[in-house]
């Protein structure tokens, strides 16, 4: 992630960028792959390989120094202190000096706080998603501490000339983009669970596949990700928050046996799904079968509600599809609208809590997870209008109660996302 | 003589382009979800109904022209006219054919449109242009483009022959004028730069996410910018896309009878010239003229002479620059320098988003994208909304005409417009 990110740096910002690492052949080495995330060999001249004997220097010398070390509060606490020391010896230079994480959960506040006090307020989060070339969601956290002069410059910044997009939001458990994504993907991974006997893994991902507005299934997400960083984040998540989507963010104990056994995903050569080879040499899908404990072939359901949105994404028939989804009373359908629907209010409810504009939901989840962004959603629903008065069929009346739904539709205002770009035609 | 626009003038009532960033292959859509969704836009920001073309149609007043150039081998469909029989039933029964001149089909479809209306025909012209690219791989997909130049001497058995093209028209701007080589190549990459530069103010655009700068464009034959043909590298073609523009134009009786389009944009000009297929024909034909392309110059000054303008009365400028090759022939084309003089226009900034004379605002074919048979349509779009104030955050200031050159092939069929307020 942090090659990445210095490659963002030096390509877009056209900046010289240290790259420092515990080992000065890491170093290099990332140095010389950098350029292939934004294509461009001509960035290879704007980064400079360093470790962290050279780190009071390389802080000296910059004007924004970016923590990338290991999402673990030990890791980054550490090498948080060596900046902060190394700073501390340079306080003339590095006053004002932006200093900053790209955590994407820890408290930036807290982090913060191994600063010297006169440079505590230069301190933010500046949360980037992978791969940061083709996902531009920029999320930024400013601190209790913060100087907010020199945050709004930072966002300028990421904004207009690292071309991010940027949304600034508190500082908070996993902050918006993934408090909203994860809600969905855990969601997922319980209802897998509870109809482990109608295919479990694949049979959820079937039903909230490509066609219901992204790229990948959501458990195909989560294996991509790997089961410890999502139950990092789910954990994280049900420890540190209370709303109506309390319950999704817990983690369920199949999953936790896989992370034991080391199956954490695509990383350790399988987890929710496993991809093996045959000794044809064809490669053989495999899913995790939650009922027997055992690897089985991912298997083709065939959803007649899926087929026929299939079918009408394909001719352009937006609004056909969608009425495929919310008339067909299949359990695949009711479940997929569902999901759907709870996506868009938590959506809303969470920029509530940690955003500042009702679009920031749409920015985090169209540029930090390719989805249909819930206001986007909303509009492919059939308006505000609509989407209410399926929200009043279909969601449990308890959580109607807890979310006063006439309030929270009441900021909804038009995407600026098109979200017939987002629903594909396909499983 | 008097001018084009005297009488019976064609307005510009607007349209719609989809976002050249998606790959509808990707989506698993096809081109009739393509053609819905820009036919719907187009009408709805020129607030005509599906139910007013009916109502159009019952009288023979509406008719639709298709510009595409390949799609019977990208996507296996001919008939492209009739094709919009599929998008919705108000087309049953309206006039509609495809029109093909390689990249520059959609000018050939508005010269269609445009000269219907001027003579009376119909009142209201859907002037679609569309491409599907990424349906096939690069070296699949140059082989088709290859169908734009000669195919059976230039094309059959080349890999990419078209960069080849541009990359030989690279080679005679060098032997003509006998430029310091260097200069010239430095020219193009900062041509390149610009159009992406422009591209990331365009919401539309294909490249709006990518990264690009001069360095990285005037250093050729490197992994990531490697040779193309000839000279060229990369950063200096335009892209391949999937997307489709629709431009609405109507008559004079039309306005009259709808008066809130009275303040809209009109076709001043237009030209329309044919050059020797072959390239090396071309380059024969041009000895004795100051020109490189003297077709393309001649389109251009046909387009000055119709609408009664010079360079200085034009704002703004879309070009084809499917390769800076192009784009900087088209310079001198449009009169901003002397021929042989371009560089000076690129490096003194004219061209520039915020110079006198801004080319591609947009990010042209470069960093906008190229969807061939959309193209035409696509600047025409583009010219319109720069003089109507609705290119939003690529809006140049204070434009009252915009001239647009489309070329198909290599530099073969030439098509000049001018839009401009009354």
């Amino acid at each position: 992630m942090g090659r990445n990110v210095s490659a963002i740096f030096a390509s877009f910002g056209h900046a010289k960028v240290y790259m420092v690492s515990r080992d000065i052949d890491k170093s290099e080495s990332a140095r010389d792959k950098a350029y292939q995330s934004v294509r461009a060999e001509s960035v290879k001249n704007n980064m400079y390989p360093a470790d962290y004997s050279m780190l009071e220097d390389c802080v000296k010398e910059s004007d924004i120094v970016f923590e990338s070390s290991a999402e673990n509060w030990n890791v980054k606490s550490a090498v948080t202190a060596q900046i902060a020391e190394a700073a501390a010896k340079h306080m003339d230079e590095c006053r004002n000096t932006v200093f900053c994480t790209g955590s994407s959960g820890l408290s930036i506040t807290a982090l913060s706080e191994i600063f010297p006090e006169e440079l505590r307020r230069n301190y933010m989060g500046m949360h980037m998603f992978n791969p940061p070339y083709s996902m531009t969601l920029c999320e930024m956290t400013p601190t209790a501490h913060s100087n907010r002069e020199l945050f709004e410059a930072a966002m300028d910044y990421c904004r207009s000339v690292l071309f991010r997009t940027v949304v600034e939001v508190k500082d908070s458990p996993a902050f918006l983009g993934n408090r909203i994504g994860f809600q969905f993907i855990n969601s997922a991974l319980q209802y897998a669970e509870r109809y482990k006997d109608n295919g479990g893994i694949d049979y959820i991902d079937a039903i909230l596949g490509p066609f219901t507005g992204r790229n990948m299934a959501p458990l195909m997400t989560s294996n991509f990700v790997g089961l410890d960083v999502h139950k990092a984040i789910a954990d994280n998540l049900y420890q540190n928050t209370d709303d109506f989507a309390h319950e999704d963010f817990i983690f369920p104990e199949f999953a936790d046996k896989l992370i034991a056994e080391g199956n954490l995903g695509r990383k350790s050569g399988g987890g929710l799904y496993k991809t093996v080879l045959h000794d044809s040499g064809a490669k053989i899908h495999l899913v995790y079968d939650i009922g027997a404990g055992i690897y089985r072939p991912v298997m083709k359901y065939t959803f007649p509600f899926a087929e026929a949105m299939i079918d009408a994404f394909h001719e352009g028939d937006y609004d056909k599809a969608f009425r495929v989804l919310t008339n067909n009373h299949s359990l695949e359908a009711k479940i997929g609208c569902g999901f759907l629907l709870k996506y868009v209010l938590y959506s809303l409810r969470a920029t509530e809590l940690v955003g500042y504009e009702i679009s920031s939901a749409d920015d985090a989840m169209a540029a930090g997870f390719n989805w249909c962004p819930p206001l986007a959603m909303i509009q492919a629903f059939g308006g505000t209008d609509s989407f209410a008065t399926l929200c009043r069929e279909r969601i449990s009346p308890d959580i109607l109660k807890r979310i006063d739904l006439a309030n929270l539709l009441r900021r909804v205002e038009p995407s600026k996302y098109d979200y017939r770009r987002f629903v594909r035609a396909k499983r | 003589m008097g001018r084009f626009y005297d009488n019976n003038k064609v307005y510009v009532l607007g349209g719609a382009q989809t976002d050249f960033e998606r790959n509808w292959t990707k989506e698993g859509k096809g081109v009739v979800a393509l053609l819905k969704e820009v036919v719907t836009d187009s009408l709805d920001d020129v607030g005509i109904s599906y139910d007013d073309i009916k109502v159009l149609n019952s009288e023979n007043r509406v008719a639709c022209f298709v510009g595409n150039f390949i799609a019977e081998n990208y996507i296996n469909q001919g008939h492209l006219g009739a094709l919009l029989t599929e998008v919705n039933e108000a087309f049953y029964g309206v006039p509609s054919a495809r029109y093909e001149a390689a990249c520059a089909s959609s000018s050939v479809a508005l010269d269609a449109a445009i000269s219907r209306l001027r003579c009376g025909d119909y009142d209201v012209a859907i002037v679609v242009g569309f491409e599907l690219m990424k349906t096939v791989d690069s070296m699949t997909g140059g082989d088709y483009l290859g169908r734009a130049a000669f195919y059976e001497k230039e094309g059959q058995g080349i890999q990419l022959p078209f960069p080849k093209l541009f990359g030989k028209l690279a080679d005679e701007y060098i032997a003509k004028y006998g430029l310091d080589e260097q200069r010239y190549l430095d020219a193009l990459a900062r041509i390149s730069d610009i159009n992406y530069g422009n591209a990331k103010r365009n919401p539309l655009a294909q490249t709006r996410k990518w990264f690009m700068d001069y360095e990285q464009a005037s250093h050729r034959d490197t992994e990531t910018n490697m040779l193309v043909g000839g000279r060229l590298g990369v950063a200096d073609c335009s892209q391949v896309t999937d997307g489709a523009a629709v431009v609405v134009l109507a008559s004079e009786r039309y306005i009259e009878e709808h008066p809130g389009y009275k303040e809209n944009p009109v076709v001043k000009g237009f030209g329309h010239r044919t050059a020797p297929f072959l390239f090396s024909k071309k380059m024969a034909d041009n000895k004795d003229s100051e020109y490189v392309l003297p077709w393309t110059k001649q389109a251009v000054d046909d387009c000055y002479r119709r609408s009664g303008l010079t360079v200085d009365d034009i704002d703004c400028f879309e070009t084809h620059d499917c390769f800076t090759s192009s784009e900087y022939a088209a310079i001198s084309a449009f009169g901003l320098t002397e021929p042989g003089k371009e560089y000076e226009a690129v490096e003194s900034g004219l061209i520039a988003f915020d110079g006198k004379k801004p080319i591609n605002p947009s990010g042209g074919l470069i960093g906008c994208g190229h969807p061939v048979g959309a193209s035409g349509a696509r600047m025409f779009l583009d010219i319109y909304k720069q003089v109507s104030g609705k290119a939003g955050g690529y809006q140049v200031k204070n434009v009252r005409n915009a001239m647009m050159l489309n070329i198909g092939g290599s530099a073969t069929t030439n098509y000049a417009f001018v839009v401009g307020r009354l």
